[in-house]
């Protein structure tokens, strides 16, 4: 296993904040997804690794950091210099969706 | 034409790119400026990579300005191609007769020359005065002598790295009218450039890209105008397009194509949601110099695929539109696709043909939709006349005698999805690569996918400049191997398919027409290809190397006929389809002969 891999996942089983928390409760699973579906896929993320020249978000390698610290973080500001521009403070239940987000992309994590 | 002074410039020129000598780069105040700009140039790294090569050698250029007439006449005459459809009804057919099925097995590479980009190479290239314009992915752009491939001059424009782009670097090409190139650009801008020496003549700013804009298409030229439109259905923007005076870049007129508060079809939108509901119009439309009317077509509503916040049919997308060109008033509309949900754009190629439609003479307007029909309607005044399935897999919807669709219930997106619905949301065609029509035969011809889709709601957040999609198709027959493509010939008087001619992958590139009665066109496994217009047999193909997604032109000179066609694709998107990822990408035009 790489080393950047154990890392990030050393530092992401380390975890055990809301998106722990909402990954035993199957509602904000499936919100985090239809938040995902709707607004992070389309032409940008993939739920396959189709090799596009967009992050794919569900294997073990994080650009801007894989803790859900990071991940919240990455999603709330956004990425400078790209087209992905952070979602603030604007989804429809603010920051507990974003979390919703986050659990849903560990829900849906290969592992590593 | 002496092109010996030009061709030794260009050299001079590359050399310097080696740091042989001192770079010339256009001096006009909106070049953009390099990365070391305000530094020291003792302090600076490295010098700055030059972005711009002009020319002063003029010799050999000696047509005159291309004029209006010109513009009308189209590329009846065959030692030009002034226009991203061929002529003003976007026929994209070849007066050339000596391309022929008997002659074109002896095509022989006359040229090439890369891109040195990557990305989708979706070039119409123009030709006009023995010199071919070529864009590039991520707009560079290239004057080289269209007999010999040799660069006259050169620009690359500086992009932002945070391009709102959803679907690739693309550019389809420039136009060209008087003395003047013009490209539109990712960051959407639209550029002036003088057709001999490259000199920046003038830079406009359509709007702010970081907004959701951007521009991809080929200008139009109608009179002294300059007609382009915006991309950014996948961001939510209010979309439009503006004519431009190709003078001095000042801005004549803008269509929105969605209704402002208290204007007609503002209806259609529930609550507030025209204002960011899309409709964006970023393919090149058409123009009839007989009325003087300019049609243009638009794209889906925004979020793609989630209509619940936009209920109504949400006009003017997916729609024709005709217009008066000198004011942009709407004359009429036909929506092909009222609420939208599946990313049908309305924008693929239009023709304007005259034909005899169940006995009677009709001056007409057909395109086959990305919706997967065919329509045929009278473009005097929209009259919807018939529509019918051009391809092999249509299940979303059938249409009704006046031209609305009547949708499956169980096509629309779902959070949870199990129907596979066709065409996926690539289509069927697509506003990204163009057809061909031959007047002869009163048939087009145009390239397709054959995919179905899983489509797929969720919640979709609108925030300024940030994608905003509503849900996503799921790729059903693409990771299944089941998606192919078609070239087809419609009978444009019937909307019949005549032949087809089936490829492994799905075909995602232009069409030629010629008179000598061939069609041209590429594949994804890099193939360019010339068929049979009478019944689609195979004549010749010839592997380029990347996936093909140009649009192919043909022209004359000195008695030698060219056909250009550019490969290069970008696995990113053609995967989305089912093409191949497997091909590197790199953008490279191919001019073959024969004399």
């Amino acid at each position: 296993m790489p080393l950047v891999a154990v890392v990030v996942l050393l530092t992401a089983c380390g975890d055990s904040g809301p998106a722990d928390r909402m990954l035993q409760q199957p509602e904000d699973l499936k919100r985090g997804r239809n938040l995902f579906v709707g607004s992070c896929m389309g032409y940008c993320h993939s739920m396959q690794d189709a090799k596009k020249d967009i992050p794919y978000l569900f294997d073990c390698e994080w650009l801007h950091g894989g803790s859900d610290d990071q991940i919240f973080t990455t999603i709330t500001n956004g990425v400078e210099g790209t087209k992905m521009l952070g979602v603030g403070n604007k989804l429809p239940e603010g920051s507990t969706d974003t979390w919703r987000l986050v659990a849903f992309l560990k829900s849906e994590r290969r592992p590593c | 034409m002496n092109l010996l002074r030009p061709v030794m410039l260009s050299l001079c020129l590359l050399l310097t790119v080696q740091g042989c000598s001192d770079p010339q780069p256009a001096s006009s105040p909106s070049e953009p400026s390099s990365p070391t700009a305000g530094v020291d140039p003792v302090e600076a790294a490295a010098p700055p990579l030059p972005t711009h090569w002009t020319n002063e050698d003029l010799s050999g250029m000696d047509a005159g300005p291309v004029s209006p007439s010109m513009l009308v006449a189209g590329n009846r005459v065959a030692n030009r191609w002034i226009q991203y459809g061929g002529d003003y009804a976007n026929h994209r057919h070849s007066p050339i007769t000596r391309l022929t099925p008997e002659a074109v097995p002896n095509l022989r590479v006359a040229w090439a020359f890369p891109t040195g980009t990557l990305g989708q190479f979706e070039v119409s290239p123009v030709v006009y005065d023995g010199v071919m314009y070529v864009t590039s992915s991520y707009n560079r752009l290239f004057a080289l002598a269209a007999t010999t491939g040799e660069l006259i001059w050169r620009y690359d424009h500086a992009q932002p790295d945070d391009l709102r782009i959803c679907c690739g670097p693309i550019n389809r090409g420039v136009a060209i009218s008087g003395d003047s190139v013009l490209m539109a650009t990712l960051d959407a801008r639209l550029l002036a450039f003088h057709r001999k020496t490259g000199q920046l003549l003038w830079d406009t700013t359509i709007a702010d890209y970081r907004a959701g804009f951007s521009t991809t298409s080929a200008p139009l030229i109608v009179k002294n105008l300059a007609i382009i439109g915006v991309a950014g259905g996948e961001y939510g923007v209010r979309g439009f397009f503006d004519a431009y005076d190709i003078n001095d870049g000042q801005r004549v007129w803008r269509h929105y194509t969605l209704p402002a508060a208290g204007q007609p079809g503002v209806e259609t939108w529930s609550g507030d949601s025209y204002l960011r509901g899309g409709s964006p119009a970023w393919t090149t439309g058409a123009y009839d110099p007989e009325t003087d009317t300019l049609y243009w077509t638009t794209g889906n509503p925004a979020p793609d695929w989630n209509g619940d916040a936009r209920m109504g049919d949400n006009l003017f997308s997916n729609s024709l539109i005709a217009l008066n060109p000198d004011t942009g008033e709407r004359l009429w509309h036909f929506q092909f696709t009222p609420h939208d949900v599946w990313d049908y754009d309305g924008n693929s190629h239009i023709f304007l043909v005259d034909i005899t439609y169940q006995g009677r003479a009709v001056k007409a307007v057909v395109q086959a939709n990305r919706n997967g029909f065919f329509y045929i309607l009278d473009r005097s005044n929209g009259e919807f006349l018939s529509a019918s399935s051009y391809l092999e897999q249509v299940n979303w919807a059938s249409i009704d005698d006046k031209g609305r669709p009547e949708v499956d219930a169980a096509a629309y997106p779902t959070e949870e999805p199990s129907h596979r619905v066709c065409p996926g949301n690539i289509g069927g065609t697509n506003g990204a690569w163009s057809g061909a029509y031959s007047p002869d035969l009163k048939t087009v011809f145009v390239s397709s996918v054959e995919a179905c889709q899983l489509f797929q709601k969720g919640i979709s957040v609108y925030i300024e400049g940030n994608s905003f999609m509503g849900g996503a198709p799921q790729p059903s027959d693409t990771v299944s191997g089941r998606a192919y493509g078609n070239l087809s010939a419609i009978d444009v008087q019937t909307g019949a398919v005549k032949w087809r001619y089936r490829d492994d992958q799905p075909m995602m590139a232009g069409t030629l027409s010629t008179a000598g009665g061939v069609v041209f066109s590429g594949n994804l496994n890099g193939y360019a290809l010339a068929l049979d217009a009478a019944d689609g047999k195979l004549l010749w193909k010839f592997k380029m190397g990347g996936g093909v997604r140009s649009q192919p032109i043909a022209y004359e000179i000195d008695g030698t006929a060219y056909v250009a066609i550019g490969s290069g694709s970008w696995a990113s998107f053609e995967t989305f389809t089912g093409g191949p990822a497997n091909i590197p990408e790199g953008g490279h035009l191919f001019v073959f002969a024969i004399p």
